[in-house]
């Protein structure tokens, strides 16, 4: 439900929106409720968003198959078949019973190695994605609510960023700082920031000029107290969507990365590493070492950004 | 159970007979309109008046069957020239739409397309009626001519936003003229405009009106306008219409407790604050779709009794003439009502001479740069404001208004040379330069309550966040503090834990007030504070407002477009235009004459609800740029008594042409009186 009287302070006379008894319906707010029953609408609106978005069948699979690539990243090797690592099996089996996915080069079990390899991506690329945002908020904030020219600088470092070449500029930060999980997490992070930065100031921008942040200033507010405080609850919207959208795209770069050689090293069973290693052998009709962990990958960043459409959906429709 | 229309429904332009609208929510139809009956014949203008939600525009809307997706019509006819538009197919409606029947919105900009000049658009409206192109240039030059607009050509190479909003109405009414239609649905065609445009497009509606013989419906929430341009009036309240009559009639000797409530809670006859509180209604509108009572107004009525809980009231004929009728039991007892004292009169302190000025600004300037071009938005403002007063601050839209309200705020800063004072010291510019002190000294009102509160705070929050930050107490005492505010402003202790969406209009209103007031102000800013609100709604944000000068002997600075809001309100009034003050005196200097000759041009704009015959002065032309002010007085391009030779050469200096009436304006006081004795 939202609000019934749509800002509309730019004409001196407006009285009300323009059909506001047709849209009443949608819009109930203009009459007094008693209180209890306001409240039980507030939370009958709440369920109504969860329920909406899990009736959703994107959201439900989505869910699912992270919930399946979470599991298999905190259990890892406890229920892998074999052992991820294990080099005693005949190299480049073919799927068959014993393995489902086949064997590798090295003679491991490459579903057990998939399995394994969800931890890595796991751990790096949510904290990537949390933490490009918590950088892109915070600099996009400070770009919406300040303005003026501290805005201009960081538009054009912005901008300047936006035309780099990702990979490029991932792949020579990462030599260059060694490859740590720690390197890959902030340089992925650091990528995602102007990307969220530039969302978030849209959004500020529009709150900025609204009566309440007059207000504030009003009685006295500090800059940070009305940025972190008065309009960050109210932009929050797009910055969950933004998150959701960040860790699909996360999990992807990080593959990449790792597929590029920068990233965890064998005989780690990361899934671009795999990828990277299998991938020589195609042409010799051995397809399995490359195509399951690469399914793995597509099936993740799918899966995040079918929940991320949900919830996105779900939260511009209320 | 229809009423008696004494247009018979064969002659009627457009008949709408028993109809019921319900709109589906969450699978459940609501009922909106619940048996609304009236006819309209050629060229007779009626108008429908009552709160939002009441169902006046679904009405509008559903005589065209421009219903919303989960809008259906239930029950009844609409006859347009004995047509039933209700059981049209697809292709028949698109015809009836094209050629019979016309509608005009609030807003002219989003009527039209912006991408497309003005002319194109025009002129598809009459190829749309299978007129050829050449043809049809023709035509929309004509339609354009019609609607007085004198410089057709130019227009229509235009693009709708490169026109001021009083042209685009023109524009809008234009097209929708275009087929000659039978009937001519206005929603609310001048709300979005200031009084002396909204005056022109009325007279507009008038003349055509009689060239085209079209039936006119007319919503509106300002009863004035409905009065002065219509001939009869019905009264709707939660989606039936409880008295219907001539406007005349029904606006002198309302028969509804309802009519009555709506127009006593209006500041009318210049009844000021210091005489009379203003009547409210109690209670709300029902919600929509619920059960309702027998009589759909039971529970807000003075008058209900067990009758009105059994038995629906039956329509009764008002008078001999059988043209007018009202849905009530009491109709014996309607003057009981009428001549029961409004509330106790407040003891008010009226402005004296020994009241300390608590604000005065002396040459305060603002000059906004845009791009390289400077303008100024407000020129040399010098105003003093004594304790417990209010200052009313009136002029049409870009006059200065809000401008010179943030700039005594501190949300803009002044340009150099002038000073902003607070109980005689001058303070800092911008706010963020003032002492806690002075921060809490000033508060302010602001016009779009949804706007002004944080949505995602609640109440209880927002108000303790300010008592906080002003006062400086903190723990249960500030807790306590919020929640004696909130009784102030009778808000209930549930009001507190909800959040803005949840609360209607007129409480988030009283938020925002008890907001401002959270730090005992000595001065409160309200810019256009009810003007988002029903009438009944703001008699009781004014009635307040009124209490809690009284109280606590805060200063108010008023800014408004309503007249009679302002005159109910302000001890004293500063009219402006183009970002100076033109005139400045006491609220009965102002409504009685001499005035300055934009001061009369506003004033006569008012389309009066009591029915006063006033000569119109008329306004030619818009209000100029600020960034380009005319040479001389600013207002003489407009001014319909201005000396040439004189008036565009210098500009006059404010003047104190009597105790405490100041005015802007080359000719004399004793002069205007002459030329405005007429009224």
């Amino acid at each position: 439900m939202s609000d019934t009287e749509h800002p509309g302070p730019h004409r001196d006379h407006l009285i009300s929106t323009p059909s506001a008894d047709a849209l009443l319906p949608a819009t109930p707010v203009e009459i007094e409720l008693s209180g209890a029953l306001q409240l039980s609408e507030r939370h009958q609106a709440r369920r109504e968003n969860w329920r909406l978005i899990r009736r959703r069948p994107a959201f439900m699979i989505g869910t699912f198959i992270v919930a399946v690539w979470l599991v298999c990243a905190a259990l890892g090797d406890r229920i892998t078949p074999h052992n991820p690592l294990d080099f005693r099996v005949s190299t480049h089996l073919s799927p068959r019973a014993a393995f489902p996915f086949g064997t590798d080069s090295q003679g491991r079990d490459v579903l057990s190695r998939v399995m394994a390899g969800a931890l890595d991506v796991m751990k790096v690329a949510p904290l990537a994605a949390v933490l490009g945002v918590v950088f892109g908020v915070t600099v996009g904030m400070l770009m919406g609510y300040i303005g003026g020219w501290l805005d201009q600088i960081l538009s054009r470092i912005v901008e300047a960023f936006l035309a780099l070449p990702v990979l490029l500029v991932a792949l020579l930060a990462i030599t260059t700082l060694g490859n740590s999980t720690l390197v890959v997490i902030g340089v992925v992070s650091a990528l995602f920031t102007p990307v969220v930065a530039r969302t978030v100031r849209a959004a500020v921008l529009a709150e900025r000029d609204l009566d309440y942040v007059t207000s504030a200033k009003l009685r006295g507010e500090s800059s940070l107290f009305v940025m972190f405080k008065e309009i960050l609850p109210n932009v929050s919207g797009p910055i969950i969507v933004e998150l959701t959208v960040r860790i699909g795209y996360a999990v992807f770069t990080v593959a990449t990365l790792s597929f590029l050689g920068a990233g965890p090293q064998p005989p780690s069973p990361d899934w671009g590493a795999q990828v990277s290693e299998g991938f020589r052998v195609i042409s010799a009709g051995i397809w399995w070492t490359t195509f399951f962990p690469a399914v793995a990958i597509a099936s993740l960043v799918i899966a995040v950004n079918l929940i991320a459409d949900s919830v996105q959906s779900v939260l511009e429709a209320s | 159970m229809s009423p008696h229309v004494e247009t018979s429904v064969a002659a009627a332009a457009l008949s709408v007979d028993n109809l019921e609208v319900a709109y589906t929510v969450r699978g459940i139809d609501r009922a909106v309109l619940r048996g609304v009956s009236f006819s309209i014949a050629p060229g007779e203008a009626y108008g429908l008046v009552g709160e939002s939600g009441c169902g006046k525009s679904t009405t509008a809307y559903a005589s065209m069957r421009y219903l919303p997706r989960n809008g259906k019509i239930l029950s009844g006819r609409v006859l347009v020239d004995g047509d039933d538009v209700t059981n049209m197919t697809g292709s028949q409606l698109q015809r009836f739409r094209a050629s019979e029947a016309s509608m005009v919105y609030q807003d002219p900009a989003q009527a039209m397309n912006p991408s497309i000049k003005v002319g194109r658009q025009l002129i598809e409206s009459f190829t749309l009626l299978g007129r050829s192109k050449a043809d049809a240039t023709n035509d929309a030059l004509q339609a354009l001519r019609r609607v007085r607009i004198a410089d057709c050509e130019r227009v229509m190479d235009r693009y709708p936003f490169q026109l001021s909003g009083g042209m685009q109405q023109r524009v809008v009414i234009a097209m929708a003229l275009a087929c000659d239609p039978k009937l001519l649905v206005l929603d609310e065609p001048t709300t979005g405009l200031d009084a002396t445009v909204e005056a022109e497009v009325l007279d507009l509606v008038r003349v055509l009106r009689e060239e085209t013989n079209a039936a006119v419906l007319m919503i509106a929430h300002n009863l004035g306008i409905v009065r002065s341009l219509c001939d009869r009036v019905g009264v709707m309240y939660a989606g039936q219409i409880v008295e219907e009559g001539p406007c005349r009639e029904v606006f002198d000797d309302p028969q509804h407790p309802y009519t009555v409530g709506l127009l006593r809670s209006l500041p009318r006859r210049g009844v000021r604050k210091t005489e009379q509180a203003l009547a409210t209604i109690p209670g709300m509108l029902p919600l929509i779709g619920t059960d309702l009572p027998t009589c759909v107004f039971v529970d807000r009525c003075p008058l209900a009794d067990d009758l009105c809980r059994t038995v629906v009231p039956p329509v009764v004929p008002v008078g001999i003439t059988g043209n007018r009728y009202t849905r009530c039991h009491h109709l014996d007892r309607i003057s009981d009502i009428i001549e029961a004292p409004t509330d106790v009169p407040i003891g008010i302190l009226a402005k004296s001479e020994d009241n300390p000025d608590v604000l005065e600004l002396s040459h305060v300037s603002k000059t906004f740069r845009q791009r390289s071009t400077e303008v100024p938005a407000l020129v040399e403002v010098d105003l003093q404001l004594g304790e417990g007063e209010t200052l009313g601050i009136v002029g049409e839209s870009g006059s200065g208004k809000s401008t010179l309200a943030k700039t005594m705020l501190g949300i803009e800063s002044a340009d150099m040379g002038g000073v902003v004072s607070l109980d005689g010291h001058a303070v800092a510019a911008k706010t963020a330069g003032r002492s806690a002190d002075d921060k809490r000294a000033m508060q302010m009102v602001f016009q779009n309550p949804d706007s002004a509160l944080n949505r995602a705070w609640s109440v209880r929050r927002i108000l303790l966040r300010s008592v906080t930050k002003l006062t400086g107490i903190k723990g249960d005492e500030a807790n306590d503090r919020v929640e004696k505010l909130a009784a102030q402003l009778r808000l209930t202790p549930r009001h507190l834990d909800l959040k803005p969406r949840q609360l209607s209009g007129g409480l988030k209103q009283r938020v925002a007030i008890a907001r401002a007031f959270a730090g005992d102000p000595r001065i409160v800013v309200c810019d256009e504070p009810t003007s988002a609100l029903d009438v009944s709604v703001q008699a009781a944000i004014l009635n307040l407002l009124a209490d809690l000068q009284a109280e606590q002997h805060t200063s108010y600075v008023f800014i408004s477009h309503d007249m009679g809001v302002v005159r109910y309100l302000a001890d004293r009034i500063a009219v402006m235009y183009l970002g100076r003050i033109q005139e400045i005196g006491l609220t009965d200097d102002i409504f009685n004459g001499p005035n300055h000759p934009y001061t009369e041009a506003l004033l006569s704009a008012v389309p009066s609800l009591d029915g006063e015959i006033t000569t119109r002065i008329r306004l030619d032309g818009e209000i100029p740029s600020p960034a380009n002010p005319p040479s001389g007085c600013v207002f003489h391009p407009r001014c319909p008594r201005a000396i040439v030779g004189v008036c565009e050469v210098s500009e006059p200096p404010l003047v104190e042409v009597a105790i405490g009436h100041s005015m802007r304006c080359h000719i004399s006081i004793d002069e205007l009186r002459v030329l405005q004795q007429g009224h």
